[in-house]
C-alpha cells in the first residue's frame, strides 16, 4: 500500500514533518494523552509508522512512544488461549518456546513478514492495530477467531478479530484505546492452520495470501474457513467459497467464480485485481496440496 | 505534558559516549548518525526496503531510517565504522577477495547482515544465504560475489 501511494506521488520521498515526541511511562499515561489529542499517534515498533512519516503520508501532532512500557510483551498460555502482548516483537514471537509448541504456524507466517532487522523492531500489536490489508497477522487473527484486547479510559475490553477490521486501515480502536494484546484460541483436536502466499521477493508484502483454518475428521476436511490477505481493503473471509469447496472439491473455474462474487479484489502496483483473483484461486490448491503432503 | 520538538539524548556509538546531545524529535537515527560524522550509515530508500542503513542497536540489527534518534536515548549503537573486531576484519577481507564491494553503497548493511548470520552460527546453503540477505538490495554485484564471500566466511568462522 505504501509503495502504491509512493508511486502515485512520483516516488518523491521526504523527511518527516514536525511532531513532538512523548515517551509514555505506562499504559494509563499513554491512554490519557491519546484520549486528549486526536492527532496524537501511538509509536510501537515504528516499522509501518516511520515509513509513512518519512514519506509524509501521515503528519501527527505527537508520537506517543509506548515501546518502553514494561509488561506489554508477555507470551503466555491464558486458559484456552495463547496470549501475545502487544509489544512482543516479531523476533520475540519467532523465538518463543510456547509459540513453537502451541502455534507453530505463527512462526512459519512470521518468517514471511519483512526481514530480520525489521522483525527485531516491529511488534505483534502494531501489526494487528495497523490493519494493513496486505499484512499476514490481521488475516491470521480473523482466521483463528482471535480476541483483541484493548485498554481505554474505562478499562479493558475484548473484541473478536472478525469485528475488529472495518475497512482500509480502519479498525474498531476508539480514540482513547490502545491494543494491549491478542488472544489466539488454542488448537482443538483435528484443527490445523495452513498458510501460503505469493510475493516477488522473500519478505515483501504478498501479492495475495491465504490462511486456512481447517478441521479434519478421519483425514477429511470437515470444516474450513478461508481468509485472504492482500486481496481487498481488509482481511477477506470467503465463507461461500469454502462451502463450495467442501461440496465439490477443487475446481478452478467454479472457485474462481465464487471468489470473484465474494471478494472485492483491489489491484495494486504489483498485481492487477484479475491477477489477484487468479492467485487467490491457486492458493486454495496450494493449501490443499500441503494438507495432502 | 512533557512532549517536545527537541530532545536531549545520551547514547554510545562504537564505544564512544555522547552525553546530552540535542536532537529534533522528527529526525531519524540514520540522519542523526550521519550528522554526527558516522557517514558509513547509508540511506537508500528511507522506508525500510533497501537495508543500506542497517546498524546494530543494543545488540540487534535495526533499520536506522525506521528508528527515531530520540528513541536511541540510553542505547548502545554500533555502525560499520565500529566493525573492527577479528571476525569483522575477516569478513571485510573476504568481501574484498571476492569483489563483493563494488560501489560500496549496500556494503554497511551487507556487513551487518553477514555479522548476524555468522553470530547465529547457522551453516547455511547458498540458497539460504540468498534468503538471509533478501532484505538488502545491491545494485552492482548481482549478489553472486556477496554470496561467495558470505559462504567463505561461514566456512571459516564456524
Ligand atoms: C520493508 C518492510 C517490509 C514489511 N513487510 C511486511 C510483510 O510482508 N508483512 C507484514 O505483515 N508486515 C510487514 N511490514 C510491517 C511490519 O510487520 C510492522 O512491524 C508492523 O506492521 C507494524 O508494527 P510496528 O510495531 O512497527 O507498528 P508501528 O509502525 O509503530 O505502528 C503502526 C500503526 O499502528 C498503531 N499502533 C501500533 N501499536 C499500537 C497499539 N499497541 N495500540 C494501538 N495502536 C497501535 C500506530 O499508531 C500506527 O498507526 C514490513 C515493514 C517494512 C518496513
Ligand atoms: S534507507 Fe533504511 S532501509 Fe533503505
Ligand atoms: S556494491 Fe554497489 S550497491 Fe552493492
Amino acid at each position: 500500500m505504501i509503495r502504491l501511494i509512493c508511486y502515485l506521488m512520483g516516488g518523491k520521498y521526504m523527511k518527516a514533518a514536525n511532531f513532538s515526541y512523548y515517551e509514555a511511562k505506562n499504559i494509563q499515561d499513554a491512554i490519557k494523552i491519546k484520549a486528549n489529542d486526536e492527532e496524537a499517534v501511538i509509536l510501537a515498533g515504528g516499522q509501518s509508522l516511520l515509513p509513512a512519516l518519512n514519506m509524509r503520508l501521515s503528519s501527527p501532532s505527537c508520537l506517543i512512544d509506548i515501546s518502553k512500557i514494561s509488561g506489554l510483551n508477555d507470551i503466555i498460555i491464558d486458559g484456552d488461549y495463547l496470549f501475545i502482548g502487544a509489544l512482543a516483537t516479531h523476533s520475540d514471537v519467532m523465538r518463543n518456546e510456547i509459540v513453537s509448541q502451541k502455534m507453530p504456524c505463527l512462526i512459519d507466517i512470521l518468517k514471511m513478514v519483512a526481514h530480520p532487522a525489521i522483525r527485531n523492531k516491529g511488534t505483534h500489536g502494531g501489526s494487528i492495530a495497523y490493519g494493513d490489508p496486505a499484512a499476514e497477522l490481521p488475516a491470521l487473527a480473523v482466521a483463528t477467531n482471535a480476541e483483541i484486547i484493548l485498554s481505554g479510559q474505562n478499562g479493558d475490553r475484548s473484541i473478536n478479530a472478525n469485528d475488529f477490521y472495518l475497512g482500509l486501515f480502519e479498525t474498531a480502536i476508539n480514540q482513547d484505546e490502545i491494543v494491549v494484546g491478542i488472544k489466539y484460541p488454542l488448537l482443538k483436536q483435528g484443527q490445523v492452520f495452513l498458510f501460503d502466499e505469493v510475493c516477488r521477493r522473500h519478505g515483501d508484502y504478498a501479492m495475495a495470501g491465504l490462511i486456512a483454518n481447517i478441521i479434519l475428521s478421519s483425514n477429511k476436511v470437515n470444516d474450513l474457513k478461508l481468509v485472504f490477505f492482500a486481496t481487498g481493503d481488509k482481511p477477506d473471509v470467503a465463507d461461500k467459497t469454502a462451502k463450495l469447496f467442501l461440496q465439490t472439491g477443487y475446481d478452478y473455474d467454479q472457485l474462481k467464480n465464487s471468489l470473484s462474487s465474494e471478494i472485492d479484489f483491489a489491484g495494486d502496483l504489483n498485481s492487477s485485481s484479475e491477477m489477484k483473483l487468479h492467485l487467490a484461486t491457486i492458493l486454495i490448491k496450494k493449501i490443499i496440496n500441503k494438507l495432502e503432503a | 505534558m512533557a512532549a517536545n520538538n527537541t530532545l536531549s539524548i545520551s547514547f554510545t556509538v562504537n564505544g564512544e559516549k555522547f552525553n546530552n546531545v540535542n536532537v529534533p524529535s522528527r529526525q531519524h537515527l540514520a540522519d542523526f548518525l550521519r550528522s554526527q560524522g558516522f557517514t558509513g550509515t547509508h540511506l537508500g530508500c528511507e522506508q525500510g526496503a533497501c537495508g543500506a542503513c542497517t546498524i546494530e542497536m543494543d545488540g540487534k540489527a535495526v533499520r536506522s531510517c525506521l528508528v527515531l534518534a530520540s528513541q536511541a536515548n540510553g542505547s548502545d549503537l554500533k555502525t560499520v565504522e565500529g566493525f573492527d573486531d577479528k571476525m569483522m576484519e575477516q569478513v571485510k577481507q573476504s568481501f574484498l577477495k571476492h569483489n563483493a564491494f563494488q560501489c560500496g553503497f549496500c556494503s554497511p548493511g551487507m556487513l551487518m547482515t553477514t555479522k548476524e548470520i555468522l553470530l547465529s552460527k547457522k551453516k547455511l546453503t547458498r540458497d539460504e544465504i540468498r534468503s538471509e540477505i533478501s532484505g538488502n538490495y545491491c545494485r552492482c554485484t548481482g549478489y553472486q560475489s556477496i554470496v561467495d564471500a558470505i559462504e567463505e566466511c561461514i566456512n571459516e568462522v564456524n
